[in-house]
């Protein structure tokens, strides 16, 4: 059993599991690298989003927003097929349609801290790899806060 | 030509052993992001009908029984339509004239357990629904087009206990106004769907969320909270709805110092994670300016050692001045709380003889009539047919009976913690004088495990079975003057369903089973059944367009089934909207 998150990386690249079609049939889930959005002045956030040759995997898989609000997506399809995504965003999930070797724009508005998923909702590519995280850090407005004395939270 | 031959150069590269023009860095531009519905079949705006939907409107509701203009119907929670062109006698006729899907899109919170709890509302010919995991929709209430849609983005790691559901939307002044299950309170534009104000009224990261239906009462829209089983404080709200400001938070625990504050220990922060949520709408008095709004469970739910005291305002009807947020009176139907009785589901208005009564029936097993005005008592008699937890006089003391007590001691009781009637709403004909109650026949083993607080980690103080066997339920008639029975249906599995009444002398409710009934207000008599193909745990609504009378269901079986139904875990999914009709 792993202990860590290199030895997590290790044992999945060991296993074939980084991969597809190699220890078992797609990439095994929320194995994908992490990244961080940018934040403009004013607090509008910006990201890369890439779908590498062959790997059926967002780079980053799981993107991190310091805090909610609109952020702008860049997103590039390098793989030699073609994808989408469906990203998430309030009003509406935002879809854009990704052909081999193109560039997209999606802008899209999270309001809270969270865990939301995003995807390209074509054949399977959600189950071999292309189901992504985009992550909201941060708290509440203080104004939503329950009025008590703060609270433990797990450690 | 063999790949040990092919030379590669800087503008081509080897591929399968053949040398390919290598791929250019200037990438195509894909095309324009789109909203997902602009790939559909969806209109993108709905006529105007809700601009001229006011309060004096709603408050007159039962003149105009062509349209559903608030959750319960009514401000009363009654759930009666006046409408009669379905009748006793012809019932049997009815069959689906339109069907709604959404289906569920990738990963979201209770990916296996959301369930379409909504009651449709209907306004001039638009139907405004609202369903699992943030969507709202507008739909032509005469042929299911989808007018428009509205999706709030929910995190997939919201705490929530009981499943991602919502239960309705309010309509008033142009505007849909929605909860989320992230704890927004959202005004949508009622003939487009797009945003009009948006406020924050719950902390996620202390688990809080909501799944309430509004309540539109003069220029404010009133919300409820959840995450009772989390440990989070109660509070009820009201907002300006032309702007999103919040007009008063009334708190369901007090503080030390505020009046209860007594009925909590007063030397441990307990009342801070006391529970006591508001996640079912509540009803309305115009001429006592009056909300009747019940309240949640106590936290930790079974743990009652560490919250000592009858533990105010948890599994109360708290009478709150609507302009205010004030609490006028209050009534605890289960004091210190040890079963997870949560006292939310409807305080329906009535009269007898002239005198204005409130009834209600409670998770504990006890349908209760109390004296509207200030609270009083005025009869309290057993619903359930097995109720082992306690007894309650007829003067309402209460008398606990099993309970669990002891650190790592079983104990077993009726009703189990989904209550005697869950959440779903019974409903009284003033034509029959009579209430229809959906009830479960479902006991429970627990056994206490103390566990310390932390935020938004479940916080029960218990390990919890429900009987997935021997387990039934039945839609019961009660005679409103007497509350003795006068009629039921017995059915194998949990009634966990809404029940409506009509004047065509009808009571329609769906099954865990998946089977949508009607029944003959007066008898009991199974009239008509439909299989929808999936449980029931929505309430139903009634409207007319063009002469026609129609039924309107959501249908689709989730929630809190290990809390309810156990026996129907395995149970076929759905999310599809059912509107009955009679031919031609």
């Amino acid at each position: 059993m792993t202990s860590d998150a290199a030895a997590r990386s290790a044992a999945l690249s060991e296993l074939g599991l980084d991969r597809q079609n190699k220890a078992a049939l797609g990439r095994l889930l929320a194995s994908g690298n992490i990244g961080q959005a940018t934040e403009e002045p004013g607090g509008r956030m910006k990201a890369e989003v890439r779908i590498p040759l062959d790997e059926l995997v967002w780079d980053p898989a799981t993107l991190i927003l310091p805090h909610g609000g609109d952020v702008d997506i860049v997103l590039y399809n390098d793989d030699s097929n073609t994808h989408c995504a469906l990203l998430p965003s309030n009003g509406e999930g935002r879809w854009i349609w990704l052909p081999i070797h193109s560039r997209g724009e999606v802008s899209i508005n999270l309001d809270g801290p969270g865990c939301y998923w995003y995807s390209s909702p074509i054949g399977n590519d959600e189950g071999r790899g292309l189901l992504g995280a985009i992550v909201v850090l941060g708290e509440v407005p203080p104004d939503a806060r329950l009025d008590r004395p703060e609270q433990p939270r797990p450690d | 030509m063999p790949a040990s031959t092919v030379r590669s150069s800087p503008d081509r590269i080897e591929l399968m052993g053949v040398a390919v023009a290598k791929p250019t860095t200037d990438y195509v531009k894909a095309p324009p992001a789109i909203k997902l519905s602009e790939a559909s079949d969806i209109v993108g705006s709905a006529p105007r009908v809700a601009e001229h939907l006011t309060y004096e409107r709603i408050l007159a509701a039962s003149t105009e029984p062509q349209n559903w203009l608030t959750y319960y119907g009514t401000y009363n929670g009654q759930r009666y339509s006046a409408l009669e062109q379905i009748t006793t006698e012809n019932v049997r006729g009815l069959r689906p004239a339109w069907v709604f899907q959404c289906g569920s899109y990738g990963l979201h919170a209770g990916s296996s357990t959301y369930a379409f709890e909504a009651a449709p509302l209907i306004v001039g010919g638009v139907m405004y629904l609202s369903g699992w995991d943030g969507w709202v929709w507008a739909l032509d209430a005469k042929t299911g087009q989808c007018l428009w849609q509205y999706n709030h983005a929910i995190p997939f790691d919201v705490s929530l206990c009981c499943g991602n559901v919502n239960r309705g939307v309010a309509v008033a002044k142009g505007k849909v106004f929605v909860v989320t299950l992230n704890a927004h309170v959202v005004a949508l534009d009622a003939a487009t769907g797009e945003m009009v104000w948006d406020v924050t009224n719950g902390d996620v990261r202390a688990a809080e969320s909501a799944t309430v239906a509004p309540l539109v009462v003069k220029n404010l829209v009133i919300v409820g909270s959840s995450g009772g089983e989390f440990g989070v404080r109660g509070h009820l709200d009201a907002f300006d709805i032309d702007t999103g400001k919040r007009v008063w938070r009334t708190y369901t625990i007090p503080k030390p110092g505020e009046p209860g504050s007594q009925t909590w220990p007063s030397y441990s922060p307990a009342w801070a994670r006391g529970g006591g949520n508001t996640w079912i709408t509540g009803t309305y008095d115009p001429e006592l300016n009056l909300l009747y709004w019940g309240t949640g469970n106590p936290a930790p739910d079974f743990d009652g050692e560490i919250r000592q005291g009858d533990n105010l305002y948890t599994d109360s009807v708290i009478a709150v001045d609507v302009d205010s947020g004030q609490i006028r009176w209050h009534y605890q139907f289960t004091p210190h709380d040890l079963w997870d009785y949560d006292s939310n589901m409807e305080m329906i208005l009535f009269e007898q003889d002239g005198r204005k009564l409130l009834a209600h029936f409670d998770k504990n097993g006890y349908f209760f009539v109390l004296d509207p005005t200030n609270g009083a008592l005025v009869r309290v008699t057993p619903f359930a047919d097995r109720i082992t937890w306690g007894e309650i006089s007829p003067t309402g003391a209460v008398t606990p009976l099993v309970y669990p007590d002891k650190e790592g001691e079983e104990v077993h009781f009726w009703p189990g913690p989904a209550g005697g009637k869950e959440w779903c709403h019974a409903a009284y004909s003033p034509r029959t004088n009579m209430f229809y109650v959906p009830t479960q026949d479902v006991g429970a083993c627990v056994t206490r495990r103390r566990r310390e607080f932390q935020e938004s980690i479940p916080y029960w103080g218990a390990s919890v079975t429900v009987d997935s066997a021997d387990a039934v339920g039945q839609v019961k008639a009660f005679h409103a003057a007497t509350g003795e029975e006068a009629w039921r249906w017995n059915w194998h599995l949990p009634i966990s369903a809404s029940v409506l009444a009509t004047a065509g002398d009808l009571v329609f409710c769906g099954t865990p089973s998946g089977e949508f009934n009607a029944f003959d207000a007066r008898t009991g008599k199974l009239l008509w059944q439909f299989q929808t193909g999936s449980g029931h745990h929505s309430s139903p609504t009634t409207y007319r367009i063009d002469g026609q009378q129609y039924i309107a269901v959501p249908v689709g079986w989730g929630g809190w089934i290990e809390g309810y139904a156990p026996g129907m875990a395995g149970g076929p999914h759905g999310d599809a909207l059912f509107a009955f009709a009679l031919p031609g």
